[in-house]
């Protein structure tokens, strides 16, 4: 669906994106990560078609961006990362003008932008867009991505200023249109946000791709490097007593000793729950801690 | 090119700036000020008219006028005169304040990107806002047109129909020159970061073609052809003559002649070094256009240096006016001038915008 090939662009000698090799599956939900300057927003202006890359190619549903951007266009919606209005203009007016390039008539222009801007729930609000918070911009921004119900969507961090209701609808969004099949692209800093709405994640850096699979594939891939040491988190309802065991490097107990953060060179939980049982302390709960996808982020982006 | 993109951005941007309040206060300033034009225009036209009449009156009382003499009619035009004057100030502040915000504006909003993401080319883009602009240019200068025309109708002025012609003629060039600072403008839209330096900057251009340039077209001019000559003492001698009686002699008659020969072939080497400065200037282009259309005895007094003043003070008779044709003849360098300059300024923001970087 979305596939670049040795995709190079190079400002004032510069490469901001080097060699990018790509291919990411029709229906993914695609998290592409990176450090500022890293070459995201640049990455993604060729894939819509905004700017011609220096070499290479890249492919949206077979065609070649460069070679027909009208093409392209017309099937992918784009959300910036800044995105912007006219602000003399009305929510409907701006959608109106910007709907008019794509072959809608009057009447499913009408009917398209009553839907999406009550989906982003900007209908009935009659003040002109230069009067929205930012978070109302970005709101009205997916709603001019999804004008042309787009077969590939790119979002370049689509969070960035909603809400907390504003991110909620806006997970909800994301897994409606993945089961309508779309193809969706996100570029974001927020990695929790990323972690929960995608299922293919890329980390690029200096304009090349260092690592790509599934949250669960990087977890185990990159999630332990640098890190040799486990953490084991346990809660008891009763006090806890002394554990001990040759792996354990570091145990730190709270006040009330009925919790402990366990640094071990091992997975010592089957030992720790039979120690337990043993002394009759009941476990309220007991967990290793999982690599987030931050760790993953930065194990990759220091190796 | 396709051309619904092209016709969707020139509509998007005629009813921006028709509804924008930018253009409407200063059409609204630029109208008032062109029916205050009018009016001062009607007044002249009616003191010139008067006089016609009683040099009409005279002929018939006086004897021994010279046969086949006839004052020449003052035309309606002369009342477009007064309004050139402010189409120049205001109409290319009308003409800068439509355009230097065009692109620099969407590039501040970051409304550019989102209209990119569009299935539209960029050539549609600038096109559009150029035809747009130029709708809304054309809007404008008709609107005042048309208001001057009901101000002469009210004060039961009709003009024929060849003065039809000529102030179809002055609008179009009036359009022309406005389109020239339009397409300054555009281009300092184009290049600049911010629409306060593209502002900033077309003024400086504005006041460099505007004022600058004739000056210094002027002072070059004056150091290459030196001072005029200076005109000989006339003075008036009382004879009497036996068969004759009284009768008045201008003495240094042949030295006049000789100033007037002199002062032709200063104007004639200065005239050349001037008009290479002025033909670069919109606002000299469009004055010369616009004098020879409204008012040809003053094209010829200022531009030829061939018709002097009367004793009225006004600048009248001289023969028969020029024809449409006549007057397009002696300027269509400077309609080309205008034209060419709206073009390549055009052409240099197409090309810019054609390679903007979009980050």
């Amino acid at each position: 669906m979305i596939k670049t090939e040795n995709l190079t662009k190079v400002y004032n000698g510069k490469k901001a994106v080097d060699g990018l090799n790509l291919e990411i599956a029709e229906g993914d939900i695609f998290g592409f990560l990176g450090p500022n300057g890293a070459g995201k927003s640049t990455t993604i202006l060729m894939l819509v078609g905004m700017i011609e890359p220096t070499e290479g190619k890249c492919f949206i549903n077979d065609i070649e961006v460069a070679r027909n951007p009208l093409k392209v266009k017309e099937i992918i919606g784009y959300l910036p990362e800044d995105v912007g209005f006219y602000g003399i203009m009305t929510a409907e007016q701006n959608l109106d003008y910007f709907a008019r390039f794509y072959p809608m008539d009057a009447d499913e222009r009408k009917k398209r932008i009553g839907e999406l801007l009550e989906l982003v729930q900007l209908d009935g609000v009659s003040q002109k867009v230069g009067g929205y918070s930012r978070g109302m911009t970005q709101r009205l921004g997916l709603a001019k991505a999804l004008l042309n119900d787009p077969e590939v969507l790119f979002l370049d961090e689509p969070t960035a200023n909603l809400d907390p209701e504003g991110v909620f609808q806006y997970r909800e969004l994301i897994k409606q249109l993945s089961d309508e099949g779309k193809t969706i692209f996100v570029s974001s800093h927020i990695l929790s946000e990323v972690s929960k709405v995608c299922n293919t994640i890329g980390i690029i850096s200096k304009g090349t791709l260092i690592a790509r699979g599934t949250l669960e594939e990087l977890k185990n891939e990159f999630g332990r490097v640098g890190a040799e040491n486990l953490r084991i988190i346990v809660e008891t309802i009763e006090p806890l007593p002394e554990i001990e065991h040759g792996d354990i490097i570091n145990a730190a107990y709270s006040e009330t000793k009925r919790k402990v953060i366990i640094e071990a060179k091992s997975d010592l939980r089957d030992y720790i729950s039979s120690r337990l049982l043993e002394e009759g302390v009941k476990i309220k709960e007991m967990r290793m801690e999982e690599p987030t996808l931050e760790d993953v982020f930065l194990s990759v982006y220091r190796r | 090119m396709e051309a619904k993109g092209l016709f969707n951005v020139a509509r998007k941007e005629f009813i921006g700036h028709l509804t924008s309040k930018k253009f409407i206060v200063i059409l609204g300033l630029f109208l008032i000020i062109s029916a205050l034009a009018m009016h001062q225009g009607i007044n002249y036209y009616n003191q010139q008219l008067d006089s016609y009449k009683e040099q009409l009156s005279q002929i018939k009382e006086v004897e021994g006028i010279e046969p086949g003499y006839m004052p020449e009619k003052p035309s309606i035009m002369l009342v477009f005169m007064f309004m050139s004057s402010y189409i120049m100030m205001l109409g290319a502040i009308l003409a800068i304040a439509m355009g230097f915000d065009l692109l620099s504006k969407e590039k501040e909003t970051r409304s550019l990107k989102s209209l990119l993401s569009c299935p539209v080319f960029r050539d549609e883009i600038i096109n559009g806002k150029a035809l747009g602009g130029t709708l809304a240019l054309v809007f404008a200068m008709g609107t005042s047109l048309l208001i001057s025309l009901a101000i002469l109708l009210i004060f039961s002025i009709v003009p024929s129909m060849n003065e039809l012609a000529a102030i179809l003629v002055f609008g179009i060039v009036s359009i022309v020159f406005l389109l020239a600072y339009f397409s300054i403008a555009l281009v300092m839209s184009t290049v600049s970061g911010d629409s306060g330096s593209a502002l900033l900057c077309t003024l400086v251009i504005f006041f460099i073609l505007g004022s600058l340039l004739p000056i210094v077209g002027s002072t070059v001019a004056g150091m290459v052809t030196g001072d005029p000559p200076e005109p000989p003492a006339v003075e008036i001698q009382h004879e009497t003559n036996e068969s004759e009686g009284p009768i008045s002699k201008g003495v240094g008659e042949e030295e006049m002649r000789q100033y007037q020969e002199e002062l032709k072939a200063w104007s004639e080497k200065r005239r050349p070094i001037t008009e290479a400065f002025n033909i670069i200037s919109p606002n000299m282009n469009y004055q010369k256009i616009s004098f020879l259309i409204s008012n040809p005895q003053i094209y010829s007094a200022v531009y030829e240096q061939s018709t002097p003043f009367t004793s009225t003070g006004y600048f009248t008779g001289g023969g028969e006016a020029p024809s449409l044709q006549e007057m397009l003849e002696k300027v269509w360098k400077n309609i080309l001038a205008l034209i060419i300059f709206s073009i390549v300024f055009f052409a240099i923001a197409y090309v810019k915008f054609m390679r903007m970087d979009i980050r």
